[in-house]
């Protein structure tokens, strides 16, 4: 792990420090407001408020689990790219696209120079952050993958909207450190699908976090690592976070062909089912990334987001995270 | 320049809604269906409408050569692979670099077809152009084509989950996945062309990101020229249109265009060396031109694509080409679709206007 980072930051860890990947299910009553309000019937404000309630209780439940590194778990958002998109000048917001089967977004469009001109997250940040003493991430998606994800009307070629976008996070972590932000992810899961771009990537995030006072986590998932791997440690972050076991740990044995030379927050439960695994199981996965992995370097938390899951699995999930960790602190 | 080779095409899949009310209709009876407040029998009916309008929208763009707009199709991969026995639709898995999801196959033994794939779809989307008014100047000229998935593809898609299963063929290998379903394949050829089918599109993006899978791939085919040779033999006509997209195929320009196909439909959205590989190396077959990009909504400048394809065409055998998007277009806004398929209407104006001067 970057201790002496840590140190510098002021920030206190345990060996294994647990997290999570951002977001968290909706409670019910903030999935109903917002349908709501997207009818126009209920007001910004009673939204608002309703998203600093389920943002609260967010942060207690990661309190009582005992989790290291908080989340604000996205309460306010809806997409992780279109939540950034729909607040820059620059965007424009297209028709309806599929994402699959019979669901459908509004898909940004790139149709001008994009701009920073006020924070979009720290305000969120800042309110999660006063209801804890533990530390609580910043969470922001990187310019590779809005850009990836948006059609792009403006730029004359992905580099160049890439590398905008990119210097448009850059300010928004700028904003989050200048607020007290000491633990920053930015989120780029479109890293792996395009190999041959992975330099474009590369230089998007030197930029946004070059010479930033914060440790900068990634989050990347459900791509063909094989392809990008060990060339991706060139990233310039100080934590990879990504999904382990969903793949079978799959990703352990590029390590070991070629160490991994930054942190890793590792994902160590599915997502996408509702069963979560037994402590042992998780305990398993924990043992094997040690077999390779240096233990000052590991985090766990689950492989992805668990805003798919419901409350409760959610809450299972991430306890199964904790009672792993914890377990392997005492050894 | 006078292009009579030259055929304006679509590529594939097309939106199913678009943002207007009446547009949703397939999304709000889908929806309606998965809380029991709709039938099957509705959905049928809705998708049966949405593929004639979507048709007529091909044919107002100006079209010569069309599809159904895949409007059916849940993913290009479950939707074949759904419809075999001993194959489970699993989870969602991302396709490509789309940032759209579809539902993995999972062989569970030999897979078997009980009933067409395709063949039905292409036969009421064929009788639904036969009932639209033929434009002005396009009598003879207007066809409708099937698009297939190919075995590759699919293939490459699938997972084994019980390799053994009691049977003596297993699946754990990609080669046996491919080859099952290119036997598949081939038998809904025979059926394509029994409903009038004369050019059947085969899609194999997969091909050209994985090409140290070439002999694989390769291989794959010979069960569909095997039932394209029968059909002609036959005394029908029939040509195979491999299609490729979604990523750079320009190093693989020589091999595609020796595999023994009669069209080679091209991704220009990838490589910026593509368009320079085919006019100085030409073509001695017919080719799919994807110079539209069906990725972006940013649209094209048709004096543009028209001085592109006036590079290329000359050097293809017989000046024969399909003129057409990178690839289906249900990753655009439904209005955007549209303009780019009008896109090519102007492209070819502009190739006769230049003629005339």
């Amino acid at each position: 792990m970057s201790r002496q980072k840590f140190e510098n930051l002021g920030v206190k860890l345990p060996l294994f420090p647990t997290t999570s990947v951002g977001s968290f299910p909706k409670p019910d009553y903030l999935a109903k407001a917002r349908a709501e309000f997207n009818k126009k019937q209920i007001s910004e404000k009673d939204l608002h408020d309703l998203e600093r309630k389920a943002t609260a209780f967010w942060i207690e439940e990661q309190e009582k689990l005992g989790i290291d590194v908080l989340v604000d778990g996205e309460m306010y958002r809806g997409d992780m790219v279109a939540y950034f998109a729909e607040r820059l000048p620059g965007f424009s917001i297209s028709g309806l696209v599929r994402s699959y089967g019979n669901r459908y977004y509004h898909k940004p469009v790139l149709s001008g120079e994009v701009e920073w001109r006020a924070p979009l997250t720290v305000e969120w940040w800042k309110y999660a952050q006063s209801l804890t003493k533990k530390p609580v991430k910043g969470m922001l998606t990187g310019g590779y993958t809005i850009m990836d994800w948006s059609f792009n009307e403006f730029y004359p070629d992905r580099r160049t909207a890439a590398l905008a976008l990119a210097k448009v996070v850059r300010q928004e972590v700028e904003a989050l450190i200048v607020a007290g932000c000491k633990i920053v992810q930015i989120d780029e899961p479109a890293l792996s699908v395009r190999p041959e771009e992975l330099p474009i990537a590369i230089e998007a995030m030197e930029l946004t976090t070059q010479g930033q006072n914060a440790y900068f986590i990634t989050h990347a998932c459900y791509g063909e690592f094989d392809k990008i791997y060990p060339g991706m440690l060139d990233l310039a972050v100080d934590n990879f976070d990504l999904e382990m076991s969903n793949s079978d740990l799959d990703l352990l044995e590029l390590f070991r062909r070629h160490p991994f030379t930054k942190d890793i927050s590792f994902g160590v439960v599915d997502v996408h089912s509702h069963r979560t695994d037994s402590a042992e199981v998780v305990r398993a996965r924990i043992e094997q990334a040690l077999t390779i992995l240096p233990k000052e370097g590991v985090w766990v938390d689950p492989d992805c987001g668990l805003k798919t899951r419901t409350v409760a699995e959610a809450i299972e999930k991430l306890r199964a995270c904790v009672t792993a960790a914890k377990s392997f602190r005492n050894e | 320049m006078n292009a009579p080779g030259l055929h304006l095409s679509s590529a594939g899949s097309y939106p199913r809604i678009g943002d207007s009310p009446e547009l949703q209709v397939l999304r709000r009876t889908i929806a309606a269906l998965d809380k029991g407040e709709r039938t099957t029998a509705d959905l049928l009916e809705v998708q049966n409408e949405v593929t004639r309008h979507v048709i007529a929208e091909q044919v107002r763009a100006g079209l010569d050569l069309i599809t159904d707009g895949l409007i059916r199709w849940y993913d290009p991969i479950s939707h074949l692979a759904g419809k075999l026995d001993n194959i489970q639709i699993k989870g969602l898995v991302r396709f490509f670099d789309t940032n759209t999801y579809f539902r993995q196959p999972v062989f569970d033994g030999a897979p078997v077809k009980r009933g067409h794939l395709v063949a039905g779809e292409y036969s009421f989307a064929r009788n639904a152009l036969g009932h639209l008014p033929t434009p002005r100047g396009k009598a003879g000229k207007l066809g409708i084509k099937p698009v297939l998935t190919g075995p590759y593809t699919l293939g490459k898609f699938s997972l084994s989950e019980n390799p053994g299963n009691g049977s003596s063929k297993t699946f754990a290998a990609l080669e046996a996945r491919v080859q099952a379903y290119a036997e598949i394949l081939a038998t809904e050829f025979e059926a394509l062309s029994q409903a009038g089918a004369e050019l059947i599109q085969v899609d194999e993006p997969a091909a050209i990101k994985y090409p140290n899978d070439w002999a694989i791939f390769e291989s794959s085919l010979a069960p569909l020229v095997n039932a394209r040779d029968k059909i002609i033999k036959s005394g029908r006509k029939l040509e195979l249109a491999l299609y490729v997209y979604f990523h750079d195929c320009a190093p693989l320009y020589e091999k595609l265009l020796a595999l023994p196909v009669d069209v080679v439909g091209l991704d220009f959205t990838y490589s910026p060396k593509l368009l320079d590989t085919v006019a100085s190396a030409g073509s001695q077959k017919a080719l799919g031109l994807g110079l539209i990009d069906g990725r972006n909504t940013n649209l094209e400048d048709p004096a543009q694509v028209a001085r592109q394809v006036e590079r290329m065409l000359p050097k293809i055998k017989d000046q024969r080409a399909f003129l057409g998007p990178s690839s289906g277009l249900e990753y655009l806004p439904r209005h955007r679709a549209f303009a780019k398929l009008e896109i090519l209407s102007k492209v070819r104006a502009q190739l006769e206007g230049r003629e005339r001067r």
